[in-house]
């Protein structure tokens, strides 16, 4: 092989170099018969096949419960039909949506959860922060509180909330003054979105704990250098943490935007036991989800008439399909807000514990 | 030496300055950061909590609607942990309380120890270029953002009216109207016989076939461990790689040497999580028992004394947990503690 290179003068300061290239079919040769090859491609093609297969796992619940929400009550008792219905119906939907009352619902949870999750994503940033940066006594003893709400399921603590909030006070001075009779609240704050609103500013809300968790460990892996040299430019510790610190955090903010929201979106215990009468519902209220429309149900027992399994199999696909309808909005939601969620978390690098 | 004029310097300067020092103002500032904590412990959860563990420590009688309603509670002292200790769970198997809170602890320690295996794994495979990454980040997400709660509450609701209906599982598309429904995709049996031909003990066949059954569940709940290993794999410099790669090391030694302890923070963060996550989930066995089917909101002494003999039972697991955990954890830097 020649590989002398042809060295040409083109100008006073400027040289070029020629080499003689392989033929094209020797170089191919060389780039893809080899074993560093294939043995690419083979690890290439077993991961995808690998995501593949736990791809189809994540999302097989979701493609057989959209496809038997299809199923009209005949499907039940056809013995071919498996997934795909045989006599498909959009009723199941349409009465959903008439009869349940689907977009009130998701309009009251659109709002709730929006203002539930700015809330929730502030606070525990300055709760997190607080935890982070701060070393004052008792600082350790009241983190195992906060480790603690995340331990302790709310379901536990049900009853003994409903009646916090029926009797909700401070001081007494809510009874003193005759605040809720004036307001005309037979139950107190209970029924009212008030109880979300006051579990969100205080960072007790569903799964907070967490955020907090993951805040404190964001903050710690921030440099302390960053808020002394703010501090020495006469920056307050409030002035730094918004102009400094809150600017820093965005990406892992949006985190818990994102999961709070979503959280708040499915959650069906706390909406259950707050707002358990009619007027406010939720699309995770059982009034939604887990009522079957009265049209729906008629049609059913006249079709399916003795068959009890296969009138329940028919409730259990309208409740699927009810599950379906109310996490269709998150994940169109996401799907376009994904991008940022992913990037966000993967800019944030949590510090050491 | 130096530590004694650095001591000697603090103090001096701690008496220059009259009223509060520098470090006591720092910690009333900590106060106010975590003040909104404080309050709704202080308000709301710090009753609450004292409330349901009183419970635990007493017997309910309802006073009957005539005589005015409401209820009664009287001091019984441990009578109702010492209930809980010899309640039986299952009549027809005899099985204890105690004894079903212990399997499921051993079921529960498998199950964390395959969720942080397989969600670091495909956190490792996410973070590789390959087709159509972008694609199945946003699949291997969903579950996160749905919040599996909602879909398994739907299953188990589904399940139990079908259970009411037939009286034996033997519906007509049993299988597809129940959640997953992957059991007849991978069914253990084969796996079980799969196993039993290379002569491996019973005891590993039981638990990987029970791991296989169990994959929707457990896919499902790695999804936010998925995204913090993958924030740590994206915070580590591509630096260090590149010139372990100059060095000539493997991609198996790149692993156990730079990605395992560079991540070990994050999987100790993961190890907790879910740990929490594992004993609180409402599909946990334990928790089903405690909690009951109905959602009671008169109070019920029996089932505070079960939840917090459970609180103990995990918060002393999560102790060891973190013991063992941080034992391992590399740190880059140690900026504090």
């Amino acid at each position: 092989m020649n590989n002398q290179a042809k060295i040409t003068k083109e100008s006073k300061n400027k040289i070029r170099a020629d080499f003689d290239r392989a033929p094209l079919s020797e170089r191919l040769k060389a780039k893809y018969l080899n074993t560093y090859f294939y043995k690419k491609i083979l690890m290439s093609l077993f991961k995808f096949l690998l995501l593949l297969g736990i791809s189809y796992v994540i999302l097989y619940p979701f493609i057989s419960k959209i496809l038997q929400s299809f199923f009209s009550p005949l499907d039940m008792v056809q013995t071919d039909v498996q997934l795909v219905p045989k006599y498909p119906t959009v009723q199941t939907y349409s009465l959903l949506f008439t009869e349940n009352g689907y977009f009130t619902a998701l309009l009251n949870t659109a709002i709730i959860s929006l203002v539930c999750a700015i809330i929730q994503t502030f606070v525990c940033s300055f709760i997190g922060y607080g935890f982070a940066k701060f070393k004052f006594k008792g600082s350790k003893f009241l983190f195992v509180f906060v480790i603690a709400t995340l331990l302790i399921p709310p379901k536990i603590l049900a009853s003994s909330l409903v009646q916090r909030f029926v009797h909700f006070d401070i001081f007494g001075i809510f009874e003193a003054t005759g605040f809720y009779e004036a307001l005309g609240l037979q139950s107190g704050i209970h029924g009212t979105y008030i109880p979300f609103l006051l579990l969100s500013i205080t960072g007790l809300a569903f799964k907070n704990g967490l955020f907090i968790y993951l805040m404190r460990q964001f903050y710690r892996g921030i440099p302390d250098e960053l808020e002394e040299a703010s501090y020495v430019d006469g920056y307050g510790v409030f002035k730094t943490f918004f102009r400094i610190i809150l600017p820093c955090s965005v990406p892992m903010l949006i985190t818990i935007f994102v999961l709070s929201f979503s959280w708040q979106w499915t959650d069906i215990f706390y909406t259950n036991i707050f707002l358990p009468n009619s007027d406010k519902v939720l699309l995770t209220s059982n009034a939604f989800w887990s009522t079957m429309p009265e049209t729906l149900k008629t049609i059913s027992e006249e079709v399916l008439i003795g068959n009890d399994t296969a009138q329940a199999s028919f409730a259990a696909i309208v409740m699927n399909t009810a599950g379906m309808l109310v996490v269709a909005p998150l994940i169109v939601l996401y799907l376009f807000c994904q991008r940022y969620l992913i990037q966000g978390i993967a800019h944030s690098g949590f510090g050491g514990v | 030496m130096n530590n004694i004029a650095a001591k000697k310097e603090k103090s001096s300067s701690k008496r220059i300055h009259k009223g509060a020092s520098l470090n006591a103002r720092k910690a009333r500032m900590g106060w106010i950061f975590v003040l909104p904590f404080v309050i709704g412990l202080l308000l709301v959860y710090l009753p609450v909590m004292i409330e349901s563990l009183g419970y635990s420590f007493a017997s309910y009688n309802k006073i009957a609607a005539i005589q005015g309603g409401g209820y009664t509670l009287t001091w019984v002292g441990f009578d109702n942990y010492k209930e809980v200790f010899s309640m039986t769970v299952d009549a027809s198997s005899g099985e204890t309380f105690i004894e079903m809170l212990f399997k499921s602890l051993g079921s529960q320690a498998v199950d964390i120890i395959a969720i942080l295996m397989l969600s670091l794994f495909i956190a490792v495979l996410l973070n590789t270029k390959m087709i159509g990454r972008a694609a199945f980040r946003a699949i291997f997400f969903i579950p996160v953002v749905v919040g599996a709660g909602i879909i398994t509450r739907i299953d188990a609701t589904s399940a139990e009216i079908l259970a009411t209906a037939s009286g034996v599982l033997e519906g007509i598309d049993q299988g597809a109207v129940e959640g997953g429904g992957l059991g007849s995709i991978a069914s253990s049996m084969d796996i079980g016989a799969m196993f039993e031909n290379l002569g491996i003990g019973g005891g590993l066949v039981d638990i990987v076939s029970g791991l296989v059954e169990n994959i929707f569940n457990i896919v499902n709940r790695s999804g936010v461990q998925m995204l913090i290993f993958l924030a740590g794999l994206q915070s580590i410099s591509p630096s260090v790689y590149e010139s372990c790669e100059v060095e000539g090391a493997s991609a198996w030694e790149i692993f156990w040497k730079i990605t395992l302890p560079m991540l070990s923070p994050m999987i100790l963060t993961n190890a907790i999580y879910t740990v929490i996550d594992a004993f609180t989930s409402e599909s946990n066995v334990v928790m089903i028992n405690i909690l009951g089917e109905e959602l009671t909101l008169s109070p019920d002494p029996i089932q505070s004394a079960k939840a917090w003999l459970y609180f103990a039972v995990v918060a002393l697991a999560l102790i060891i947990v973190s013991a063992i955990c941080s034992s391992f954890v590399f740190y880059q830097r140690r900026n504090d503690d």
